[in-house]
């Protein structure tokens, strides 16, 4: 996983010539007789090892199965947190048999890398002809007569907490709050023990579970799950859960508790439910929770223009951001002078408003914050929707100025209509995006216009495929089966569309999931960033290439051949550059860059 | 996030270690009780919901160690607590005369907004044993501290027999209850964003 000093000389993505990344892959190769570079089937070995290390790192880590601990775990061994009218024991300093590590629900897990997916894939993939994961997901919570005594709860795979800093629950993902009570009092004990120290808790191992805790003031998040997810990640996950919280009621809920330690901030957060439980669905299935880059719709740029066009009006008409989306994809955003749009405040924006039922029904009128805007203070959301699955939102920091933005809006929607965005949007949510079986062949080898483009009515929608090369079995050209491409500079990035083999949602969270340990270990601080890294398991062959400019995600069939997937991918890099017109929302003023 | 509003108390007992804080607490909850001494270690949590005036309550109890060794769990254990149930073993002088340690360092510890007026409720426990043939404090000598303590609630409670324990329990909830602070209403800042005047809006999306 090392990288040679030699990637320096080849970061320049705009070079059309594939050459330095061969040549890059090639100094790789050269360094694969130390066994530094390619990693194989002990990959899981190895993140575990780095996050034991890392989380060494002023922080507190607890491994049952480990009785030879330095001084700081010590100070958890005093501590034996037990609920009394159920067997859930967290233990810590309880035996090492992995049966009685603490967060019972080892039963669960037995087959974690296969993550009890196997059946579920046999089921669903006969289930779902139609390829969209968000279409097997049912909005809203379940399981709420689960409490921690449940086995069934305890078997679940990845339960998220909020809690106050007094130990009343928030918000549990499964299973009745205030059941939980007892158990959210155990998990505050443990944080708050800790703390007494004067130290900090981040992570406890138990067996094959992870519990991350993240302390935001008098707000504490939890998750507690045999995922096999980094740590990065999953505190990742809690970071996005405490974003959504603060676009729900802004970080003045602080002042409450300030206050009033006592308070019980859960009436504020009424009917919100389904918020976060569409938000925990989309760790699942929105590479945007881990890459902090939103997606743009394929659209002809020509069309989007038209669209940029009409939101730049109402802009300078005291619109502080105008944004077109459609589902989890933009069409089109602008912003006011100088104001600038996180990827991740779009990201819990657009699931605050394609989670609640009502935004679809009327138009609305909404206080939200913007995290990473401003955590503070309100701004004013007018959201409509266009059709079935186009919204436009209009954020204002004036509270009446309701009328006006609908008056925008009227305005928007006509222009939409008259130049045909509205039914472009649609066609190109049918059509979708990037296909890997359309990759142009070499790009040396043909004229660069002959790349297929989006949204162009005068072709038939199949011509790109005559630039398919003959290959044997299923996926792109040399077992590509799938990619994403994010661009640093705009915050953007592509996806290719899932085609076969990576058909059912099981299997495409899965492929997430292994991008999103792959994104850790390219973006280990205390490693240092590597630019390539090239894996091989029984599942894929994974690919990434990290530039300034861009970072490169592939996967590929696992018996694909190295020097064929790197051509491969310096291909996808051409093919997204002939687009990205389409592709990318380019100059888009709200961002700073 | 209960759509219906349901209330959660956090109830806090200390005392002396033996004077029968997890019995109480498991004859309450669990309609159980050992003769068998089991110290707790740490904190034991335990919920219960109760109906009072027509409204549904979870008590989050959170019984603690009497050692005196795990008295450093300190400020976040006592944090946000509705209401301190303090015990004492009426056959055992020490127990009593310490309750005003305890109550002074939750006082110090938790430091409630108003702690002139934070709702405790004393109980005299093991009333049971020997008949009451080796009761050392009288009724009346409790009942005289607890007047002395701005009038907290008593209770004489055998949790072996669990003589009291209900109607104990019945009190807490209710002076945590009464306690409940008025509801406030939230009001975060509206975004300033040159010259347009500040704004303040009611709760959250109610949308």
């Amino acid at each position: 996983m090392s990288s040679s000093d030699s990637n320096s000389s080849s970061v320049d993505d705009h070079n059309p010539n594939p050459k330095p990344l061969d040549y890059q892959f090639e100094t790789l190769n050269l360094e694969q007789g130390s066994g530094s570079t390619i990693i194989q089937n002990d990959v899981d070995e190895e993140g575990r090892q780095q996050d034991q290390g890392s989380s060494l790192n002023g922080s507190l880590n607890v491994n049952s199965n480990n009785h030879e601990q330095d001084d700081g775990i010590g100070l958890v061994r005093g501590v034996v947190l037990r609920r009394t009218n159920s067997e859930v024991e967290v233990d810590v300093n309880g035996p090492s048999s992995p049966s009685s590590s603490g967060y019972a629900g080892e039963r669960g897990s037995s087959g974690v890398s296969e993550d009890d997916e196997i059946e579920e894939v046999a089921n669903d993939s006969a289930l779902h002809e139609v390829f969209d994961s968000q279409a097997a997901w049912l909005p809203g919570k379940r399981h709420v007569d689960e409490d921690d005594a449940s086995i069934s709860w305890r078997k679940r795979k990845k339960h998220f907490f909020i809690l106050s800093h007094s130990g009343k629950p928030i918000y549990s993902r499964y299973g009745d709050e205030h059941k939980l009570a007892g158990f959210s009092a155990t998990l505050q004990a443990i944080i708050s023990f800790v703390e007494n120290g004067g130290d900090r808790v981040k992570l406890v191992r138990a067996g094959k579970h992870q519990v991350v805790f993240l302390v935001k003031g008098p707000i504490y998040l939890v998750c507690i799950s045999c995922t096999e997810q980094p740590y990065e990640s999953l505190r990742g996950e809690l970071e996005l859960i405490y974003g959504q919280m603060i676009l729900i009621l802004t970080k003045s809920v602080n002042r409450c508790f300030e206050k009033n330690p006592k308070f019980d901030m859960t009436p504020l957060l009424g009917g919100t439910d389904v918020v976060f439980s569409s938000l925990i669905h989309s760790f699942s299935w929105n590479p945007a929770t881990f890459l902090h880059a939103y997606t743009c719709l394929p659209l002809a740029y020509g069309t989007r223009q038209a669209a940029g066009a009409i939101l730049h009006d109402v802009a300078d008409s005291g619109v502080l951001f105008a944004i077109l989306m459609c589902k989890h994809k933009v069409v089109s955003l602008v912003g006011a002078q100088k104001a600038s749009l996180h990827p991740d405040d779009m990201l819990l924006l657009s699931n605050f408003i394609m989670s609640s039922e009502s935004f679809r029904t009327s138009e609305s009128f909404s206080p939200i914050c913007l995290p990473r805007y401003n955590p503070m203070a309100f701004l004013y959301a007018y959201v409509r929707y266009l059709d079935v699955d186009t919204y436009l939102m209009l954020l204002t920091t004036s509270s009446d100025a309701f009328y006006h933005l609908k008056d925008c809006r009227i305005r928007i929607e006509m222009v939409l209509l008259k130049s045909n965005v509205l039914s472009e949007v649609q066609r190109s949510m049918l059509d979708g995006g990037m296909h890997v079986e359309d990759l142009p062949a070499d790009p040396l080898s043909r004229p660069r216009s002959a790349s297929p483009h989006f949204g162009e009515h005068q072709e038939p929608t199949d011509s790109p495929r005559r630039f398919r090369e003959p290959f044997a079995g299923i996926g792109g050209p040399a077992g590509l089966w799938h990619f994403i491409y994010r661009s640093i500079y705009l915050e953007q990035y592509i996806s290719s569309e899932f085609s076969a083999p990576i058909n059912s949602p099981q299997q495409q969270k899965r492929l997430y999931r292994a991008y999103q340990k792959l994104y850790t270990s390219m973006h280990d601080k205390g490693n240092g960033a590597h630019k390539t890294q090239f894996r091989r398991d029984e599942n894929y062959v994974l690919l990434c290439w990290v530039t300034p400019d861009f970072e490169l995600y592939a996967t590929f069939d696992p018996l694909a051949d190295k020097g064929l997937a790197i051509k491969t991918c310096n291909r996808v890099c051409q093919w997204v550059k002939d687009v990205e017109n389409e592709i990318f929302l380019l100059g888009a003023s709200p961002f700073s860059w | 996030m209960a759509s219906r509003r349901r209330m959660l108390l956090k109830v806090i007992i200390l005392g002396d270690s033996g004077v029968g804080k997890t019995s109480l607490m498991n004859q309450y909850v669990n309609r159980k009780f050992s003769n068998q001494y089991k110290a707790t270690i740490g904190a034991d949590f335990l919920t219960k919901e109760v109906q009072f005036e027509d409204r549904m309550f979870t008590l989050q109890i959170w019984d603690t160690a009497g050692q005196e060794r795990f008295q450093s769990l300190g400020v976040a254990f006592y944090r946000g607590a509705d209401c301190c149930v303090l015990v004492y073993d009426v056959n055992v002088m020490k127990s009593f005369d310490n309750l005003n340690n305890w109550r002074e360092e939750f006082l110090i510890q938790a430091s409630p907004s108003d702690p002139e007026n934070f709702p405790f409720v004393v109980l005299g426990n093991k009333i049971d044993v020997d008949g009451g043939n080796s009761r050392v404090v009288s009724e009346k000598k409790a009942k005289a501290w607890c007047a002395a303590k701005g009038n907290i609630p008593y209770f004489e409670t055998s949790a072996k027999e669990g003589f009291n324990v209900d109607a104990a329990f019945q009190c807490i909830a209710k002076n945590a209850l009464k306690n409940e602070p008025e509801e406030e209403i939230y009001l975060p800042d509206t975004i300033d964003v040159g010259g347009g005047g500040r704004q303040q809006t009611s709760t959250g999306c109610e949308c």
